[in-house]
């Protein structure tokens, strides 16, 4: 009984470390989504980018890796606003099909220049705590998940903050409530489009830091995966809810782990969408869908 | 202060606007008056900026504003209150409210606009969503007015609204009239739109085809017959 509990807890907290991976992920793509209407298939991309920058800041400096989140962060988001200024903002409002197609091209643009400048291969890179662990009673839980999970609320409490608190932010929210009004009140909304595209991307980044210093390996193919659960978290939670990202992101990773635990790695990446059916079936507005923002 | 000159509108192939003239003098309170479908709303879309004129000219105390995106016009000075209102219905009244003095440096304060509007400092902490019919008309042209604009132009402000409502918002409508806001009125409620008017235009069919001081107006045998329902 002891060793089950002792399982489950580590399951757990295996499942809330993934669950902040996708939960950056699904609330970049929510909040560009809310403000410009369109589905970035290249998130993924960005998630991937942010693994190398990590990396390669990682092998030059010797910095502790946690503290380049200071540089895939805002490198990401400089990369999220170019990505709109030049490719989204001319193709805007005119059509869905061109912005399938654009963001399907950034993705092998991406792949490629990354695949070009550090090759194809597997990389991976060591948290420098990565030995340690914390005891609570029989349960062993790597210090790097407590870490992970701490800055992903963090992350998310500042952006909280940024949304609500700040002019800036308002704008941003009004934007994604209703344009026209929004254009009303002075707000230039191609700025809100870019600068919303950039926290987007930065988000991604940030999600790349933690996917890389918590062990997992990465190449320049490996952002289409998590980009599609993190599509998946969205539709789950509701799109243009935040809070909905949160919950699907935790009850994904939860599942992803639990599944993995008990079927068996094959089932793994299975779950994410046969969860996803099933709450479309039951609620297909989403679990948070047209009541938040 | 607006000078539309020989504007041309055009959806496609289809054009709904032919050589429109309005000229409106600062300080005035102007009627556009005209059935549904005349091109009201695409006029007055057209001289925000949303919809992109053919040909012609639209001048803002006289400089070309044209072809202008929708929020450079709004910070010269001249705002829109929708006929849809376009509030922000998932955010609080206050928060609606500062929106409204987004692009102003100095703190635009609320309480000049709760005196104004009282019903609204008492919802202040609700939603927009959740408000009357009334209130969120009063909230658009609150809201509008936290920028403060030179001219505004309110498109139907009583569509929908229970008579008291209309009585209101028309009496505020004049109160800020004579503090000195330019005003152009697009309203259905013709007869109430006149009284409160210096002047008006008749659009029909995309056609200025009538204009003249607001007494001509209620005097007029046609635009009684075709208007006020006579």
């Amino acid at each position: 009984m002891e060793g089950i509990i002792t399982i489950i807890s580590q399951v757990v907290f295996w499942g809330l470390y993934a669950g902040c991976i996708y939960i950056l992920l699904a609330t970049g793509l929510n909040l560009i989504f809310g403000v410009m209407k369109i589905v970035n298939f290249a998130h993924g991309e960005f998630l991937m980018l942010g693994t190398y920058i990590t990396f390669s800041f990682f092998v030059l400096s010797g910095f502790n890796p946690y503290v380049l989140l200071c540089a895939s962060l805002p490198i990401l988001v400089v990369v999220g606003i170019i990505t709109e200024r030049l490719c989204f903002r001319p193709i805007l409002g005119t059509g869905k099909l061109n912005e399938i197609f654009v963001s399907l091209g950034i993705i092998y643009v991406f792949q490629n220049v990354v695949a070009m400048l550090w090759t194809d291969e597997w990389k991976t890179i060591q948290s420098p705590y990565k030995d340690i662990t914390i005891s609570w009673g029989s349960v062993q839980v790597p210090l790097d998940y407590f870490i992970i999970i701490g800055i992903t609320i963090c992350i998310l409490i500042g952006l909280y903050l940024f949304l609500h608190r700040t002019s800036l932010g308002r704008a941003i929210r009004a934007t994604s409530q209703n344009r026209k009004g929004a254009m009303l009140m002075g707000i230039n909304v191609e700025q809100m489009d870019m600068l919303t595209f950039g926290i987007g991307a930065g988000l991604a980044g940030a999600a790349g830091t933690l996917w890389a210093v918590s062990g997992q390996v990465f190449n320049p193919y490996m952002g289409s995966i998590p980009a599609i659960k993190g599509f998946a978290i969205i539709i789950i939670g509701g799109l243009g809810s935040i809070a909905g990202a949160i919950v699907g992101g935790l009850i994904i990773g939860l599942a992803e782990n639990f599944t993995s635990f008990t079927l068996g790695g094959a089932w793994k990446d299975a779950v994410s969408f046969i969860i996803l059916i099933i709450v479309l079936i039951v609620k297909p507005t989403g679990l948070f869908g047209g009541k938040d923002e | 202060m607006l000078q539309v000159r020989s504007l041309n509108v055009s959806y496609s192939a289809l054009q709904v606007l032919w050589d429109i003239n309005i000229d409106i003098q600062k300080g005035e309170i102007v009627t556009l008056v005209g059935s549904n479908g005349a091109g009201k709303t695409t006029l007055v879309s057209s001289i925000l900026g949303f919809t992109k004129a053919s040909s012609g000219n639209i001048l803002f105390k006289g400089k070309e504003i044209q072809g202008e995106p929708p929020y450079d016009i709004v910070r010269e000075g001249l705002s829109l209150v929708p006929e849809k209102r376009e509030l922000f219905s998932r955010m609080t009244v206050l928060e609606n409210l500062t929106l409204g003095a987004y692009f102003r440096k100095d703190e635009s304060s609320t309480d000049e606009i709760f005196h104004l509007f009282p019903a609204l400092k008492e919802a202040k902490d609700r939603n927009a969503g959740l408000l009357s019919g009334g209130q969120q008309q009063m909230l658009a042209i609150a809201r509008c007015l936290m920028s403060k604009p030179e001219m505004i132009i309110l498109d139907e402000p009583s569509l929908g609204l229970s008579p008291k409502f209309v009585h209101n918002v028309l009496e505020a409508v004049k109160s800020l009239n004579d503090e000195g806001l330019t005003i152009l009125l697009v309203e259905q409620n013709v007869r109430r739109a006149l009284e409160i008017s210096d002047r008006g235009y008749v659009l029909e069919n995309g056609q200025i085809v009538k204009s003249g001081s607001a007494e001509m107006f209620l005097e007029d045998d046609a635009i009684k017959e075709a208007y006020l329902g006579i």
